[in-house]
């Protein structure tokens, strides 16, 4: 009856489909102005911003494809990476040669990470996320197991500049000086004042060319069809566990080279804090990007990363200018992260419980007839 | 014969009781065991557990009523905290000495509980089968937007707002002069000088552990337990599911009110802004440990897995310390009490939801 | 076909081997230090220059005079190091020299008067390693608290 929508009920449709982008860019507009920063500013940190998060948060892709969530697992993968800069920085290799050593090192380790956590995973089906969350904190203590205690006596480490005085376990913060921003200024282009680091860009596009690529493979239908309904991909002669271990694993390998990406922009090495705040953050900038836990597409990504950080420059200064305490404007940007969350995880399961009700109304009235 | 009987008993025990939970009871045995040949006083270690149990043990009881309704874990427990920090709060501001602010704190944190845990019922009864990860993430943003309200709120009581400037609450606020110990010294049995029993703390949790299993036993209590283990059924039998899981939720937040309150008095500090944040994790954990599952529990598990957590918090710092001189504790408590959630929420549970 | 599979496995990890090995000698990272202090070399002193150019690769040169020490950061193993300098008769020498620097040592120290006195001789002679002297990596002995907080970052700048 009424197949085409009027123009008021597609802009409803629209706004309720985009309500959490629709909202940051409110605050976002408010901000701007009371934050007082000049458009250049705002400009070139944003692109910072672009270079060091992207490809951290499109390695959060392929699980939403394989219909396991925000894999907050990805910590682990971050994980790997940070140990691998920590080998590459104790060995003295710099460079591109060295961020390319890091990332193969963290490669076999996020692969068996990726591995238990899908194995984990597939052992509490239905509740992935909070399943991935928790195995976040798990591995965070394995990882101070090795790095806090493991360094020094077991695993040998030449640079007494990395080891903490009492002579084993890694320093609070490992200078990475020898391959910071190896990528970024590898090759380096300036618009007018702004900064661009076109080396980093061009990988993250081969990454989203890999992911849109993926998409159309085999294993990536598998991954879509396992993500729709388990059970008929299984029916279909799909293997379900292990096509959703292999996007674990794929996701896990991706987010070690983005804690890479990452840690080489900023220069420094928060040995014991890095990994547990990426996940957070990496989330809640694909949510803002107008993701939810069943559907994310790059375009999600890049829009979440200018909002989300476009929201996180501004937020202490305008609560400076408003209220006069920065502090409110650092809590106030904690509080929109999880804020963010908590409405598109709430939105996302309304909109399946509506989904299922209204399914198993057709069915109802489908018997109806045939009876 | 006898010894494949005694086998197949002990295999029986083992599959009951969970093989983590006799590793964590045999790893705490061997801690007690250690103490002395460690240097470590028995007496003094026995009395820190104690204490940190009944500490602890309110906000772990705080999972049950939501276990038993089929609302999961509650890592929303920061959200029941809240409702305890404002009570405590206001109780200071209205300034009455000693240790009737602490029943202030208690009334006046009631109905900050209530509205709370009513609405954050009402939500997860809008997102049933996705409690656990959206718990997690109110409990986040109330701690997240609550810091907000902490600096602007106010308050005016000087032993609560930053000095210099007058405004804000401060990151840890002293109990001292107000419920300092309130429930540790009543009734206190110091039997060594080592070793003290605060009684008073004790009873206080017995009190609600029995208000808690009268509760279950009560004609809604069951039909709590109902909605926790066949949604439909119960449903069908005239229980007004959504009704039952709203009340779950809000007694818990109001245990977890509670269960902070009584946290502070024996630690001595009010610690506001992000120190409710990880708050949830201890007490999931040691409720699993107890024998919980993620839609079953009972008092019992509450007491075993509280004292088992508690125990191992308090003894592998002192233990490992002065046997090899390094403190892993904190290492050994994030991968036990985070093992223990996964394996909880690993294990095929009946009600598949 | 399952054996195929395996042999391409290996293969590939092979490769990664060799790769990463190869990211190993190229990107270690050594630090030169050129020196022009009076040595003995067989028993012989040898003064220092007086004023003496030195670069080591492409890199801008650092002009020493006696008593002067400097340092290049290069990477990879196969170095050149150009020396410059004006004898007592006003003529201007160019000395051009390869090394190699051991893998894993960190540190090593051209000796630039024993280079300019034997400019044929083995790299043995004007290059030697070099350790950092242990009071320089022990300055920070006093004890690092290590914060396993995992708020901290919530509140601090990504």
């Amino acid at each position: 009856m009424t197949l085409k929508a009027t123009k008021g009920q597609r802009v409803l449709r629209f706004m309720a489909n985009n309500t959490v982008p629709i909202l940051f860019l409110i605050i976002c507009a408010f901000g701007i102005p009371l934050s007082g920063y000049s458009a250049n500013y705002l400009i070139s940190e944003i692109i910072v911003r672009l270079v060091r998060n992207s490809f951290l948060i499109v390695s959060l892709l392929i699980p939403i494809l394989a219909g396991m969530g925000l894999n907050f697992g990805m910590t682990l993968g971050a994980m790997a990476g940070q140990v691998g800069l920590i080998f590459i920085s104790d060995w003295g290799i710099v460079g591109i040669p060295g961020m390319v050593l890091a990332m193969v090192i963290s490669t076999p380790i996020s692969m068996l990470l990726g591995w238990w956590c899908g194995k984990i995973l597939n052992m509490a089906k239905g509740r992935e996320m909070v399943t991935s969350y928790i195995i976040g904190f798990f591995m965070n203590g394995i990882y101070q197991l090795v790095v806090l205690y493991g360094m020094g006596p077991v695993i040998p480490i030449r640079n007494k500049a990395l080891v903490l005085p009492r002579g084993y376990g890694i320093r609070n913060t490992v200078n990475l000086i020898g391959i910071r921003k190896a990528l970024d200024n590898l090759i380096a282009v300036r618009i007018g004042t702004v900064p661009i680091p076109v080396a980093t860009f061009v990988l993250i596009a081969l990454l989203c060319l890999f992911v849109l690529w993926f998409k159309k493979t085999k294993l990536g239908q598998d991954m879509r069809a396992v993500g729709q309904d388990m059970e008929v991909a299984r029916a279909a002669g799909i293997p379900v566990e292990h096509t959703r271990i292999v996007s674990i694993i794929i996701s896990t390998v991706f987010a070690g080279y983005g804690m890479i990406i990452y840690l080489q922009n900023i220069g420094t090495l928060n040995t014991y804090n890095s990994h547990m705040q990426i996940g957070m953050f990496s989330v809640a900038a694909l949510l803002v990007g107008g993701a939810t836990v069943a559907k994310a597409n790059i375009r999600n990504v890049f829009l979440g990363v200018i909002l989300f950080h476009l929201m996180f420059i501004v937020s202490p200064m305008a609560g400076k200018n408003l209220i006069g305490q920065a502090q409110l404007g650092e809590y106030f940007r904690v509080f929109v992260s999880y804020g963010v969350i908590t409405i598109s995880l709430v939105l996302y399961e309304m909109r399946k419980k509506r989904e299922q009700a209204l399914a198993g109304l057709t069915l109802a009235a489908a018997q109806e007839v045939e009876a | 014969m006898n010894g494949a009987a005694a086998l197949a008993l002990g295999r029986r025990f083992v599959r009951s009781f969970g093989l983590p939970r006799i590793i964590i009871a045999l790893f705490l045995l061997s801690l007690f065991i250690l103490a002395p040949i460690a240097g470590v006083n028995v007496g003094t270690s026995l009395s820190d557990t104690l204490n940190r149990f009944g500490m602890n043990a309110i906000m772990v009881l705080a999972m049950v009523p939501m276990i038993h309704s089929g609302c999961g874990l509650n890592f929303g427990l920061p959200l029941g905290i809240i409702a305890g920090l404002l009570g405590a709060t206001i109780s200071l501001q209205v300034n009455i000495p000693g240790p009737t602010s602490f029943y202030l704190a208690i009334l006046f944190c009631t109905p900050f509980a209530l509205i709370l845990g009513w609405g954050y019922g009402e939500l997860l009864n809008r997102v049933k089968g996705g409690e656990m990860m959206i718990a997690t993430y109110v409990g986040f943003s109330s701690v997240a937007f609550m810091c907000i309200m902490w600096l602007l709120l106010p308050f005016s009581n000087p032993t609560m707002v930053w000095g210099f400037s007058g405004t804000g609450l401060r990151t840890t606020i002293s109990v001292e002069g107000y419920y300092l110990h309130a429930l540790n010294n009543l009734l206190a049995i110091r039997l060594t000088p080592h070793l003290v029993i605060p009684t008073g703390m004790l009873l206080f949790f017995a009190f609600f552990a029995f208000i808690i299993w009268a509760f279950l036993h009560t004609k809604t209590g069951t039909a709590m337990t109902a909605v926790g283990s066949n949604p439909i059924f119960a449903r069908a039998s005239g229980i007004n599911v959504d009704r039952i899981r709203t009340l779950s939720v809000v007694m818990s937040t109001w245990l977890g009110a509670v269960g902070i309150l009584v946290y502070q008095q024996s630690f001595g500090f009010i610690q506001l802004y992000m120190g409710p944040f990880y708050m949830a994790l201890p007490a999931v954990s040691a409720i699993l440990i107890g024998g919980a599952s993620v839609n079953k529990a009972s008092i019992l598990n509450v007491i075993v897995g509280t004292f088992l957590f508690q125990g191992i918090v308090t003894m592998t710092p002192s233990v490992m310390n002065s046997m090899i001189h390094t403190d892993m504790s904190e290492v050994i408590r994030i991968v036990v009490s985070n093992g223990m959630i996964l394996y909880a929420l690993t294990r095929k549970t009946e009600a598949v939801r | 076909m399952k054996g195929k599979t395996l042999l391409i496995r290996l293969a590939v990890i092979a490769v990664i081997l060799i790769l990463s090995a190869i990211l190993f000698f190229v990107g270690k990272s050594h630090t030169v230090l050129v020196d022009n202090k009076a040595v003995t070399v067989d028993g012989k002193e040898i003064a220092a220059l007086k004023l003496v150019e030195v670069a080591v690769n492409k890199q801008a040169s650092w002009e020493l005079t006696p008593r002067d020490r400097d340092k290049f950061d290069v990477t990879g193993q196969k170095h050149t190091v150009t020396v410059a300098y004006t004898d007592e008769w006003w003529e201007e020498h160019t000395i051009v020299r390869t090394f190699t620097v051991p893998l894993m040592q960190d540190m090593v120290m051209i000796l630039v008067p024993a280079l300019v006195a034997n400019p044929e001789s083995d790299q043995s002679v004007w290059l030697e390693n070099y350790e950092i002297p242990s009071y320089a990596v022990t300055m920070a002995e006093s004890d690092e608290v290590v914060v396993t907080d995992d708020m901290a970052g919530l509140i601090t700048d990504l």
